[in-house]
């Protein structure tokens, strides 16, 4: 049988190769039958085989339904149909771009998926003004930079790491709307034609764009600037002094000795970012600036300065005066009048003078007062002193509004002079009451970016695009031009500010027609493309004239005898630009450390005389009294109070920007709008305080505030650090052993890694730097997509940020205090948990410390945290299970456990951005969103790291030096924090770890942290 | 017949026979429930059904609704899980290590001791099960092999050791247990009027026959567990204790944790078998069985032990201080002085000071003072869990993240329902199975006796 199939086989073979044209190679596959029928009847398989369909279906079955015979859609119809759907959708596609998000059928050049593009851009928002880069993903801006290169500014404040967040808010306007209904563009323009006629004002912020300003000009109208955060007495100084309405820039590394009055100039008071050229200039050493700062609450920049003198804002007039007399008698020129100062400051004032004139050209004096004879007292020293790190010939543009115009505006509306006014980019509303009252009396045209507390009363509302979708140009500074990009279509139906404001104006152009016509007429030496390119070039600085200070008008207003009511501006809340972005909210305040509110901030003493007190609830949460404040007849009620050390007596601040109404429902309803009582051109008022019933709850999120003896922050004056020895002031912890004393590194019981031969990264974070400023926390949670959990969490202590900048008072118990009067434990440890009354203030950013004896990696029973030889502490989250036995057992407590299902929870519905379609935009797609129930942590953004290394790997090469950096670092713009790799003997950070003043936190515990941290010193004896 | 001094007291008390020993025990089983069984099993299970109920809340939303926070990252989850562990060990010790020391006086408790031990460690069990982020890959803490190559658990980790005690505590205490029940289920079995119950007591008494041969069987085993589960009594209150002492947080970095959490672990037990007993002899009417004797010589363990435990938080104490290290100090310091000092006190008074009581025979053999304590020591016992994982963690090493901790409704409710878990246990088991192990009872009836004792007396030894 078997021979039989072989020789039958055979035979079908070279029937199937004769019959078919296949190649032989697949007849050879052919050797088999596929049936009994392939060997009975061979044609009929050939046939079958080359038949796609086996049975015939004849047509006249297949159609020959009598139903569709009978149907009154003929063939003709159906063919009418399909033309017209067809003409229609093409039609309709015509209508609009599209704006779904689509995958690339061809590829852009540019643009390779999961890489990023970075473009250069401005940001100004009429308060903070930075050079930026701005990271795209798939046409989607995710990450702000700071443009290092640029001419101006180039650093970014939280403020600015946060505005991409705006972008993605989809409380922003979507239409131009007209009467509170939406519309189209031309109806809107037209409307708002009509509405303008010859004595329409045209309302705005501080105007920095040429563009901008041409635009306006075209309208031919008269055009009022207004701050939110007014500078405006001061501008008039400078306007007189120089002929150009600015403010003079600081030039810290020629200053020796800065002297602020009320100048917040480290939290970008005068729109100047100052932070880095501080930094710089207090760099440990015989040279380092010293910092004396006059000021009434605790400011960012009294926290970091190394005398701290508590003066009312009421006082600081008299201050500089005091000061100015001084400096004045001894230049032999006449002296103003000023009252007599505070027995209590008196001294530290007139050592202030002297240690001024000893420092003569390396004097600066700086006053934050928006008043006229403040700055010329300050002006005028500093002239006499011959302040070289003022200088008044290259002009800061970005706070030049007008107080006495727009009183002049409220003047005219009031009279019925002016009975329509077009707003652009400013809530005057908001932060003025006396405009508000006016509101009824014109008719208003708004130009913003969401319908706020302006435009919803607006009779037209424009939407103007945020500007990472705008174009813009700007001229921060004298000699600097800017320009801003697009770096995404709009999302929603808005334009960009130069192109609305043209169009009104008449004209047609498109917004990068009016840029570019801007950019040439500024003549800069760079092409158009080269400008985009880099985001700024150098142009031809405005002429200015030089002269004396005038003093004659300068009259010092006598200190208020009573309570003395003030408003200062928040590190994350600034102007008040960001009031429905929740990362504003957010960030701890860095001095306060309360999240999601404002507050009054008061002295102990106070808060005692007036029965005030802020008290721990058994859950950690701070909960405190509020109070009524009433100033001019007008009173805000149930105000919180914060009990703040360092906060002079007879003095109490609220921070602006809260109180929102119209932002959209993260920042409606948070906090009060502190210019309900006082307008930004008043310094301060007497206020009248009375108890309320009302509890508020504080979302703080530290308890602690003081260090409590612990070498936490190792902190020395500038004299220990210049002569004493090192292993003095900066002693490592040893253990006592059989070989002898041993330090934590060396007294060693675990099998190491090899953390030589490959990369191991480190990172410095140098504590004299460090301002505090809240940059790099804000960074982090970009970078990292930490989610926003809200106020209620944050009062639970369960706030996510992987970086944290702790805050510390000094207490005026210490272990030697109490060792000299014999104070007991008990005792000593209770008095040093209370802060002293004039603390001084120590910032340390805390994140994970990437410990190469983890604590963490011990206990966890699955092994998701686990150490890689590059010295980071990973973190698996799809391993971990959630025991957050890691969390208690880490010393710095860094550990962060995702305690609810953040991105579907209703709970934080309204505060994560991640629940959102649009702010789920934002996340960064190299970072997983972590789940319920899994513990996150610091990375050191290792997704950074492999990308550096991967780019280094590709191009056959090693890793240089700051060719990558973890975000904070990036956002650091006073170079506080360096990462690096240590077995690069030529990066930064293995120098830094040489240096004497780097050490490691908690070292005792032996915890070989991979993060250093370089001691603080102070510039005093 | 064995022997005993007449110095000793008797250990069964009235004109007890083996049928009248057989009579009271089965009686719980074979008569109706009475009213007072009902009215506690039902507030029982109302309890237990709350704490499920908050269980499954805290599994579908989140630990967040828990009051744990950045800082303190365990609190009531992890105190309830070692209060539970704790009050597991007296069963064992009671059942293992009385059975090798020959204490005959463990006969009439071990029974319940041990049923005390299986339930309590089922409620143990349950809180490091919810307390995990994500309870759905908890059999990932097994060392099981997966498609992910060489991934596996982490045996350094106390928190795995903890998965291997326990669960081996688990299931050496139910066989012991177990095995001890066989000749009682048939004693029932062979009671059984009703065939369905007959037909259960059946099953679950394996065919026992009472030969001979199952005797000295029944003997063997008993002794290869207790033998087995005597190092457990120190194993599992020592890994327990591991979960803190491994760690660097000042407070539970501390090597004396084994013996002291061994001690503290059997004076909670053996207070939570005096509780339990005290009303099971009222409610059973067995007061013979379990008599003042026994309720001395568990008094007595109390008093030890809480002496024992006294000194070790003293040596904490002067440890801390004589280790020179800042946060060491520190954390004494404020345990006693801090925002939580009451918890600190509460637990010195509860453990410490009211155990010192038993010193007076008067107080030791007094029932309403005796069930008062063994209450008292429980609820001091919670807070020394309480103090050691909430006042170390709420103020490490940086002041800057010290905070405090409040429970939620969520945290109260699954403690109270696991309460009413332990007590639906124990309420079916007092009605279903024979609460004094009958069997072994017996054996020392003719010796320890209060009928045979006088008998002894009245006519001498022979």
């Amino acid at each position: 049988m078997a021979k039989k199939s072989l020789q039958q086989k055979s035979v079908v073979w070279s029937v199937v190769s004769v019959t078919t044209n296949r190649s032989t190679a697949m007849t050879e596959n052919n050797k088999y039958w596929r049936g009994i029928e392939d060997q009975s009847n061979p044609e009929l398989s050939e046939k079958l085989a080359q038949n796609e369909f086996s049975n015939e279906i004849s047509q006249a079955d297949f159609l020959g339904n009598d139903e569709l015979a009978e149907s009154s859609t003929s063939r003709r119809d159906f063919l009418k149909f399909m033309g017209f759907s067809t003409a229609a959708a093409t039609l309709a596609a015509c209508e609009a771009p599209i704006v779904e998000s689509i995958p690339y059928v061809v590829k852009p050049d540019s643009l390779t998926p999961g890489i990023a593009n970075y473009y250069a851009s401005s940001f100004y928002d009429g308060y903070d003004f930075a050079s930026v880069l701005v990271k795209t993903r798939e046409g989607r801006p995710i990450k702000i930079e700071p443009n290092k290169d640029a001419g101006y500014n180039g650093a970014t404040n939280a403020r600015v790491q946060a505005s991409v967040l705006s972008l993605y808010d989809g409380a922003r306007m979507h239409h131009p709307m007209v009467d509170g209904a939406a519309t189209s563009w031309g109806e809107a323009v037209a409307k708002a034609q009509s509405l303008l006629t010859a004595n329409s004002v045209v309302l705005t912020r501080t105007v920095i764009s040429p563009a901008l300003k041409t635009a306006i000009a075209k309208l031919g109208l008269r055009h009022v600037s207004v701050d939110a955060v007014s500078q405006s007495n001061r501008a008039d100084v400078y306007e007189v002094l120089t002929g150009v309405r600015a403010l003079p820039t600081i030039e810290l590394a020629k200053a020796r000795l800065v002297f602020a009055v009320g100048a917040d100039f480290l939290g970008d008071w005068g729109g100047e970012n100052l932070n880095g050229a501080y930094a710089a200039a207090r760099k440990p050493g015989s040279d380092m600036l010293r910092h004396i700062q006059a000021e009434s609450g605790l400011s960012l920049s009294g926290a970091n300065a190394d005398v701290r003198i508590k003066a009312k804002v009421s006082e600081y007039e008299s201050v500089l005066a005091h000061v100015y007399n001084k400096v004045a008698s001894a230049a032999g020129v006449a002296t103003v009048s000023a009252p007599a100062l505070r027995e209590d400051i008196k001294l530290s004032v007139e050592n202030v003078a002297n240690e001024l004139i000893a420092a003569g050209s390396g004097a600066l004096v700086m006053n934050g007062l928006n008043s006229a004879s403040a700055e010329k007292l300050a002006a005028k020293t500093n002239e006499l002193l011959a302040s070289a790190a003022l200088n008044t010939s290259k002009l800061d543009f970005t706070a030049t509004g007008s107080d006495s115009d727009f009183a002049a505006l409220l003047e005219d509306i009031k009279s019925g002079a002016v009975t329509s006014v077009m707003t652009f980019d400013t809530n005057v509303l908001h932060f003025s009451t006396a405009m508000a009252s006016l509101a009824d009396k014109v008719s208003l045209i708004s130009i913003a970016d969401r319908l706020d507390e302006t435009a919803s009363k607006a009779v037209v509302a424009l939407p103007m695009s945020h500007y990472l979708e705008a174009w813009s140009d700007a001229i921060p500074v004298s000699g600097v031009y800017t320009v801003g990009q697009p770096t995404i279509s709009p999302l929603f139906d808005s334009k960009s500010a130069v192109e609305i404001l043209n169009t009104l104006a008449g004209g047609s152009e498109s917004a990068i027609d009016l840029i570019k016509a801007s950019a040439s007429a500024q003549q800069s030496s760079k092409g158009w493309n080269a400008l985009l390119h880099d985001g700024f070039a150098e142009v031809s600085a405005e002429a200015v004239s030089s002269g004396m200070i005038d003093m004659t008008g300068v009259a010092v207003s006598a200190p208020l005898k009573g309570l003395e009511f003030y408003t200062y501006t928040k590190a994350g809340m600034g102007a008040g630009n960001n009031a429905n972005n929740p990362w504003t909210y957010e960030l701890p305040d860095p001095v306060t450390r309360l999240s999601w509110d404002n507050y009054i901030v008061m002295s102990a003493a106070d808060a005692v005389a007036f029965g005030v007190e802020v008290k721990a609830q058994s859950n950690g949460s701070m909960n405190g009294t509020t109070i009524n404040i009433t100033v001019d007849g007008t009173t805000l009620e149930n105000v919180p109070v914060w009990i703040q050390p360092g906060q002079t007596q007879g003095s109490i601040g609220l921070a602006v920007g809260y109180g929102r109404t119209e932002a959209g429902k993260v920042g409606n309803n948070v906090g009060v709008n502190a210019n309900a009582l006082l307008a930004p051109a008043v310094n301060y008022a007497e206020a009248a305080v009375a108890a309320s019933e009302v509890e508020h709850g504080f979302a703080s999120v530290q308890l602690a505030h003081t260090m409590m003896g612990r070498k936490i922050v190792n902190e020395i004056n500038l004299p220990t650090f210049l002569s004493g020895n090192a292993k003095e002031w900066n002693e490592k912890p040893t253990f006592e052993s059989y070989k002898g004393p041993l330090t934590s590194f060396e007294a060693n019981l675990w099998d190491d890694q090899d953390h030589e031969t490959s990369h191991m990264w480190n990172m410095s974070i140098d504590l004299n730097s460090c301002t505090g400023c809240g940059a790099c926390v804000v960074a982090c949670s970009l970078e990292n997509n930490v989610p926003v959990v809200g106020k209620d969490e944050v009062r639970r202590h369960r706030d996510m940020h992987w970086l944290r900048i702790d805050r510390y008072y000094s207490s005026d118990m210490t272990k030697e205090v109490a060792e000299e009067e014999g104070v007991g434990a008990i005792e000593k440890y209770a008095k040093m948990e209370v802060p002293s009354e004039s603390p001084s203030v120590v910032f340390q950013p805390v994140m994970c410390q990437h410990c190469n004896h983890a604590p963490c990696e011990t206990v966890c029973p699955v092994g998701a945290t686990v150490h890689s030889r590059e010295g980071l502490n990973h973190m698996a989250y799809n391993r971990c299970i959630g025991t957050r036995y890691c969390a208690n057992n880490c010393p710095y407590k860094v550990r962060r456990f995702n305690w609810f299902n953040y991105q579907v929870n209703d709970k934080f519905t309204d505060v994560n951005p991640s629940q959102d379609d649009y702010g789920r935009m934002v996340l960064n797609p190299d970072v997983t969103v972590r789940a319920r129930g899994v513990i996150e942590k610091c990375s050191l953004c290792i997704q950074r790291i492999q990308m550096g290394k991967l780019e280094a790997k590709k191009d056959g090469r090693q890793l240089t030096d700051g060719e990558f950096t973890t975000a904070c670092a990036q956002a650091c713009g006073s170079g506080a924090i360096v990462f690096g790799d240590v077995n690069n003997p030529k990066s930064e950070v293995s120098h830094l770890k040489q240096e004497d003043r780097a050490y490691h936190l908690l070292e005792e515990v032996g915890t070989q942290p991979s993060i250093f941290y370089q001691t603080k010193v102070r510039n005093r004896a | 017949m064995h022997y005993e001094s007449p110095v000793r007291n008797p250990l069964i008390l009235g004109d007890k026979s083996y049928s009248d020993i057989t009579n009271d025990i089965a009686k719980p089983v074979e008569s109706k429930a009475p009213r007072s069984w009902w009215i506690a099993f039902s507030i029982a299970f109302v309890m237990f059904l709350w704490g499920v109920g908050c269980i499954l809340y805290t599994i579908g939303t989140g630990i967040g609704v828990w009051g744990l926070n950045k800082t303190i990252d365990w609190a009531w989850d992890i105190t309830n899980f070692v209060w539970w562990v704790g009050i597991g060990h007296a069963g064992t010790l009671i059942s293992a290590v009385l059975l090798l020391f020959r204490q005959k006086w463990r006969m009439a408790i071990n029974r319940s001791a041990e049923a005390m031990t299986i339930f309590s460690v089922i409620q143990a069990g349950l809180f490091p099960l919810i307390h995990m982020g994500r309870i759905w890959m908890a059999y990932w803490v097994m060392p099981i092999p997966n498609q992910y190559g060489t991934l596996w658990v982490n045996f350094n980790s106390p928190l795995l050791w903890d998965v291997f005690a326990i669960s081996t505590y688990l299931t050496v205490s139910t066989v012991f247990w177990y095995v001890g029940l066989i000749p009682d289920f048939a004693m029932i079995r062979d009671r059984a009027i009703n065939p369905i119950q007959k037909h259960i007591y059946k099953l679950l008494s394996f065919g026992w026959g009472g030969k001979a041969k199952h005797w000295q069987r029944f003997e063997e085993v008993s002794l290869v567990l207790a033998g087995l589960a005597t190092p457990l009594v120190l194993s599992v209150h020592t890994i327990v204790s591991m979960d803190f002492a491994t760690s660097v947080i000042p407070g539970w970095h501390t090597t004396i944790f084994p013996p002291y959490f061994v001690a503290g672990a059997i004076f909670s037990g053996f207070a939570m078998v005096q509780t339990l007993l005290l009303i099971v002899r009222k409610i059973f009417k067995m007061e013979d069985y379990i008599n003042i004797e026994h309720i001395e010589m568990m008094n007595i363990v109390i008093m030890v032990t809480g002496s024992i435990v006294g000194v070790a938080y003293i040596t904490e104490l002067f440890i801390a201080w004589y280790s020179g290290v800042e946060y060491e100090q520190y954390a004494f310091l404020n345990r006693a002085t801090g925002p939580y000092w009451w918890a600190y006190w509460a637990m010195m008074s509860c453990n410490v000071f009211s155990p010192q009581f038993m010193w007076s025979k008067k107080l030791r053999t007094n029932l309403v003072f005796t069930f008062i304590i063994s209450i008292v020591v429980n609820i001091g016992m919670w807070f020394e869990r309480f103090v050691i994982i909430v006042t170390s963690l709420h103020r490490d090493y940086l002041p800057s993240s010290w905070s405090m901790f409040s429970p939620t409704f969520v945290d109260i409710g699954i403690f109270v329902g696991t309460i009413g878990f332990f007590f639906v246990l124990f309420l079916l088991y007092a009605r279903t199975f024979p609460v004094i192990a009958q069997a072994e009872l017996k054996t020392i009836l003719k010796s320890s006796g209060e009928n045979f004792k006088k008998h002894h007396d009245e006519h001498g030894a022979h």
